[in-house]
């Protein structure tokens, strides 16, 4: 919100002086941070306060005048020419920018001839010093203003001001006015709060009535109702000051009836509204709910449909504005109004709320009243308000009507020194928090060594509890003034399991892959772009109900689509070669499941590793080798294995849609499906503009089995040796089927086989390939003999060449 | 053929001798060598072949034929090392005569980079685990009321205006924060409660200093006797082990529904001192002047998070009684700590998976 400094330090008297930079610094250290501080008279300087001595017409030009001012009673006469058709009569006071002021814009006046008379400086409009709209002539300084000669010009338009933009905290409602800024000032600083003037005894006909009664239907809706009437207003525009103050804290001026609302408002927090009392029929204010469906016009002109849980003002039976959010627009003021009706009322903040946010409806009224507006003050600045539109020509009604059916009173609160204390890991001196307590309003009804009762004053409604009161002390007793000290440890962590994703994330890492993180959210274009059939959960994807653009519409169901856009991202930067993996959650739609209590309504979250390659491998010089399937194996293995120390296996799937039907594999750890790698789907990698092959795998870290802690093997004492077999088979054995066979023979001497080499060429039989296999032997017990290898290595090439339908080479 | 005479003996085998170097002297391996050598002195060589003249010399005249022997025998064999000998030093000096042009790049070692999130996570979570803080989780995807209500928001609270949500359904968002995982670790978990929970939040804000998805650390510590002064000790143990620096932090009043005292955690600059004080931090990086610096604007101090003791209100939603425990919670971003450390501009570079950006840590 918005505060001026000087208009703020109307309402205080500070123990001692403070500039607008030591009053931003202690209002921030209390809490309200001042996240931006105004100079507000800036904009222009050397520009004074003049009076007009005389003026007569320019030699050479009918519409320019030359007008002779003084700054100082029997000062120096200037001759100043201006084209303003509003010049005024001796004795009125104009703003001269001097020969080097600066203006606006940068510009800086010299000595300049017009039209032959060389004017020292000219006289200033709104629009030239940039405080106002109106460009139709100089401004003319009223004739009640006391601005002295040749001060600033910034004093007597009301811009000799700091502007803070104040961070008010959402519980806060008791300082969005000046006044309200000002006790929280006088509470850190010390000092007094100086309340506004409100004796309108000299405007007031006290045998005048309001001529309405006021009706509260719902007390916890509408706390309070105090109305007044002012007949024999004049619209007319707001003084200078006025004016330019609600301009400096974000509104415009209308008129002086909407100005002093508006005015009153800043200053004390209190939402007012006037309604034309000419308007109005019934004699008879009732304040109710709405009646389910009905409509209503607001002074936007726009028609509103209802709930029952609207609170509407209504003139007898007809609603004239809908409370505390927006008045009507058949009873509003208007520049021809000279009879209102003064609404000064306690709407309760939750109503207002849902009123507002139903409707997206948000003003600075209902601001206010959704952060709880003290209904306490409602009558004072009623009484304000009449008294501002009493000065300017308003008959004040002697009467008030005070609907106030139950006055709300703040229940009071126990604070106990040890309390106070065990929350702050510090101790205070005894009287601390009751000096404290009493500088915010609050009065102590009991004080013993142990604890203070203490009754907050009726604005502060967030002071309802111990802990807020403790806040309270903290606040302004200086959190600096708490120590630093480390908790005790009273008992060691619970076991935590290494976290599985963290645990690849160093594994591919090692493995040379660099790790992206990337939005949770992405398009339905995207997920789509996977080419799931409708039956696989991932192509339904869970949409934001109020997402901010397309693109992070729907919450991902797969880490790949995201990657892919990096990798094409990348590719547009000129970074063709990519190794590049995520581990992150992707989101499930599932049905409600009521046995989850509470999270019924969540998303099956599931935790993946996803990597991409494209382009080539690392290399010293010229890259040359681009990467391939294996990689993406070799990567995803890797990964498996440093969560489940594991074996993986893999046979091949021409089955997942987003894959190469004849380039990708299945990975499995203890028969189970944990995987997938190869190439990406050509179709697929060009939806996202990506020339070349990608190569990609993905692992659900759910599905993997958890690692044991390695345990040693004995290390052998004695040489093995190894002999090669050839074998021609058809294309469809698989490689790693020579493994099976001859783990299924589980010999004690058999190491290990090895793949050497796959050969394909056309001079092969048709549909066949040749395989060059390496198997290992040992003994535990003895270096074995070439006999002993022999007889184990032609029994297993015999059970090789039968079980793989192989001829050996 | 007549008996032979020492003499005769004598010089045939000084010309065995001969002929051995002559044989020797162009071989280049070792092997041919070996062949030579046992061509002249092995058990069928021709020096023993000589030798079974010896019986026919004069009895008188075999021991100088026997001196003969042992000497050409002895010379072989030193020709033989000394060959071998020159062999081995021609190797090593045709080995050493190669050169290279070792400015020609490296040839890359498998070098991936961790992303700079997760490295500052990591090193934040190690960084508490020194005190005893323990890792904790939850959902991305949350309950409205582990979210807002249970964490004393509750619906049509003005709070919720300070952070915009993206929602799923009307009781289902995209948390907004970690706190959650503070509700979800309480009901689950009797004091004390030491857990830190980093993770992914989700804001409707898009601007350069922010993304509408970052990444919070959360701190939560519920036992008895817990007080403000512990969270602000934490804090300042955490941001000077973080920084390698004696910075100092500043807690100023603010206003969080979820916990009272509320503070927002303000932390001295890390890239700036006061004229006069240290002009590098601990990893010799230098400081610029206070009032120069545009990362706090010469304040001194950034922001770094929110913080407070847990209101009584959010443990009477998660059952703990408020009287005989006390807590402290804070939460900061990650974002944040790494912008701080390692001078990164803008948000948007987290989440772009830009290898230019990636690679650089």
């Amino acid at each position: 919100m918005k505060i001026l400094w000087n208009w703020l330090l109307e309402y205080c008297d500070l123990d001692r002086a403070m500039t607008a930079e030591q009053g931003a610094a202690a209002l921030t250290k209390a809490g309200l941070e001042v996240e931006g501080l105004t100079d507000l008279g800036a904009g222009f300087s050397g520009v004074v306060v003049a009076e007009v001595v005389s003026k007569k017409p320019h030699p050479s030009a009918d519409k320019l005048n030359i007008v002779s001012v003084i700054t100082a009673r029997g000062g120096e006469v200037t001759e100043v020419v201006c084209g303003a058709p509003n010049v005024p009569a001796p004795g009125r006071k104009v703003l001269w920018a001097q020969i080097g002021a600066t203006l606006p814009g940068g510009m800086t006046l010299a000595a300049k001839p017009v039209k032959g008379v060389v004017s020292p400086g000219m006289l200033c409009s709104e629009v030239e010093l940039a405080i106002g709209d109106d460009d139709d002539g100089i401004i003319v300084l009223a004739e009640s203003d006391t601005t002295p000669l040749g001060a600033p010009a910034q004093v007597a338009v009301g811009v000799d001001d700091w502007m803070f933009e104040i961070k008010a905290p959402a519980n806060r409602g008791d300082i969005l006015g000046h006044v309200g800024m000002a006790r929280e000032l006088v509470s850190i600083v010390g000092g007094r709060v100086v309340l506004p003037n409100v004796d309108a005894s000299a405007f007031t006909d006290v045998d005048a009535k309001v001529g309405f009664a006021v009706e509260i239907a719902d007390a916890t809706r509408c706390e309070r109702y105090v109305a007044r009437r002012i007949r024999g207003l004049a619209v007319a525009p707001a003084p200078r000051k006025m004016r330019q103050r609600l301009r400096n804290v974000g509104v415009r001026p209308i008129n002086n009836l909407v100005d002093v609302t508006n005015y009153v408002m800043f200053e004390l927090g209190q939402p007012l509204h006037a309604f034309d009392a000419a308007k109005l029929q019934h004699g008879k204010i009732v304040v109710r709910n709405a009646v389910a469906g009905s409509k209503f016009t607001t002074l936007d002109s726009v028609e509103r449909t209802l709930v029952a849980d609207d609170l509407l003002i209504c003139d007898g039976a007809t609603p004239v504005a809908l409370a505390g959010v927006m008045g009507g627009l058949d009873s509003e003021v208007t520049s021809t109004t000279t009879d209102v009706l003064l609404e000064s009322a306690g709407f309760t903040a939750l109503g207002v709320r849902r009123t507002g946010r139903r409707l997206g409806l948000h003003s600075e009224a209902s601001h206010r009243f959704e952060r709880n507006v003290d209904p306490a003050m409602a009558e004072f600045a009623s009484a304000r308000a009449a008294f501002l539109l009493g000065q300017m020509g308003g008959q004040i009604a002697g009467e008030v009507v005070d609907a106030n059916p139950a006055p709300r009173k703040l229940a009071p609160v126990v604070l106990r020194h040890a309390r106070l204390h065990a929350i702050a890991g510090a101790t205070f001196a005894a009287d601390t928090a009751e000096r404290i307590l009493r500088q915010l309003g609050c009065t102590i009804e009991a004080s013993t060594a142990a604890e203070l009762t203490v009754t907050p004053p009726t604005h502060r409604f967030d002071l309802g509890r111990e802990i807020d009161l403790i806040e309270e002390v903290l606040r302004l007793g200086g959190y600096d003034a708490v120590p630093d000290t480390i908790p005790r440890l009273r008992q060691a962590p619970a076991l935590q399991a290494p976290d599985r994703q963290d645990v690849v994330r160093h594994a591919l890492v090692q493995a040379g892959l660099s790790e992206a993180i990337t939005f949770g959210f992405t398009s339905e274009t995207r997920v789509q772009s996977l080419g799931l059939p409708p039956d696989d959960r991932r192509a339904t994807s869970i949409p934001l109900k109020n997402p901010m653009s397309l693109d992070q519409a729907v919450m991902r169901t797969s880490l790949l689509p995201n990657l892919l856009g990096a990798v094409a991202r990348n590719a547009s930067f000129g970074e063709h070669d990519c190794a590049l993996f995520e581990v992150g959650s992707v989101f499930l739609a599932r049905p409600r499941d009521p046995s989850l209590g509470r999270d019924a309504g969540l998303a099956d979250e599931q935790h993946m590793v996803v990597g991409v390659l494209s382009g080539k491998r690392p290399a010293q010089l010229a890259a040359t080798t681009a990467w391939d399937v294996f990689d993406a194996k070799g990567f995803a293995e890797r990964a498996i294995e440093a969560v489940s120390n594991a074996p993986v296996v893999s046979r091949a799937t021409a089955t997942v849609p987003y894959l190469h039907p004849g380039l990708a594999g299945e990975l499995m750890v203890n028969g189970l499906v944990v995987g997938h790698f190869g190439e990406v789907h050509p179709a697929v990698r060009a939806k996202f503009g990506i020339d070349g092959p990608v190569f990609a795998f993905e692992i659900a870290l759910a599905a993997l089995p958890s690692a044991a802690p390695r345990q040693m093997t004995s290390i052998a004492k004695f040489p093995g040796t190894s002999r090669d077999i050839s074998l021609l088979v058809d294309n469809s054995v698989p490689a790693s089927r020579a493994a099976e066979v001859v783990a299924a023979q589980a010999h004690p001497l058999v190491q290990s086989i090895r793949v050497l080499e796959e050969f394909r060429d056309a001079k092969l039989p048709p549909g066949t390939k040749s395989m060059l296999y390496s198997i290992s032997y040992r003994a535990a017990d003895r270096t074995l003999t070439d006999a002993d290898v022999e007889t184990v290595h032609t029994a297993l090439v015999k059970q090789l060449v039968q079980e793989l339908g192989a001829q050996q080479r | 053929m007549s008996s032979p005479d020492s003499s005769s003996l004598i010089a045939q085998l000084d010309a065995l001798a001969a002929q051995f170097e002559a044989a020797v002297a162009p071989l280049v391996d070792e092997q041919s060598i070996r062949a030579v050598q046992a061509q002249f002195l092995g058990k069928k060589g021709r020096v023993s072949e000589l030798m079974k003249e010896l019986p026919k010399v004069p009895p008188a005249e075999r021991p100088a034929v026997g001196a003969a022997t042992n000497r050409v025998k002895q010379a072989i064999e030193t020709r033989v090392e000394s060959k071998l000998q020159e062999l081995a030093s021609a190797a090593l000096a045709a080995d050493l005569a190669r050169s290279i042009d070792v400015s020609l790049p490296a040839r890359p070692a498998p070098a991936g980079h961790m992303h700079v999130l997760t490295q500052v996570r990591l090193e934040s979570i190690a960084i508490f685990a020194e005190l005893g803080f323990a890792v904790a989780s939850g959902p991305q995807i949350d309950t409205d009321w582990h979210t807002f209500e249970a964490l004393a928001m509750p619906k049509d609270h003005p709070a919720r205006d300070m952070q915009d949500t993206f929602y799923i359904a009307d009781d289902v968002v995209l948390r907004t924060h970690t706190s959650p995982v503070q509700i979800r670790t309480m009901l689950n978990q009797a004091p004390p409660i030491r857990i830190i929970a980093p993770g992914h939040v989700y804001r409707r804000d898009d601007d350069p200093t922010h993304s509408p998805m970052f990444t919070q650390l959360e701190c939560l510590l519920v036992d008895e006797g817990i007080s403000f002064a512990d969270l602000k000790g934490v804090l300042l143990h955490y941001v000077r082990r973080f920084f390698a620096r004696d910075l100092a932090i500043r807690l100023r009043p603010s206003y969080f529904p979820f916990v009272e005292p509320g503070a927002e955690v303000d932390m001295e600059c890390s890239f700036c001192a006061l004229p006069g004080a240290a002009t590098a931090n601990a990893w010799g990086q230098p400081l610029i002047r206070r009032d120069e610096c545009r990362v706090c604007k010469g304040t001194g101090w950034v922001e770094i998070g929110g913080a407070g003791m847990v209101d009584p209100e959010v443990f009477a939603h998660v059952g703990i009684d408020s009287e005989k425990y006390t807590g402290f919670a804070f939460g900061m971003g990650i974002e944040r700590m790494a912008m701080l450390r390692h001078g990164i501009s803008d948000i948007k570079y987290y989440y772009e998976g830009d290898l230019r950006f990636l690679r650089q840590f």
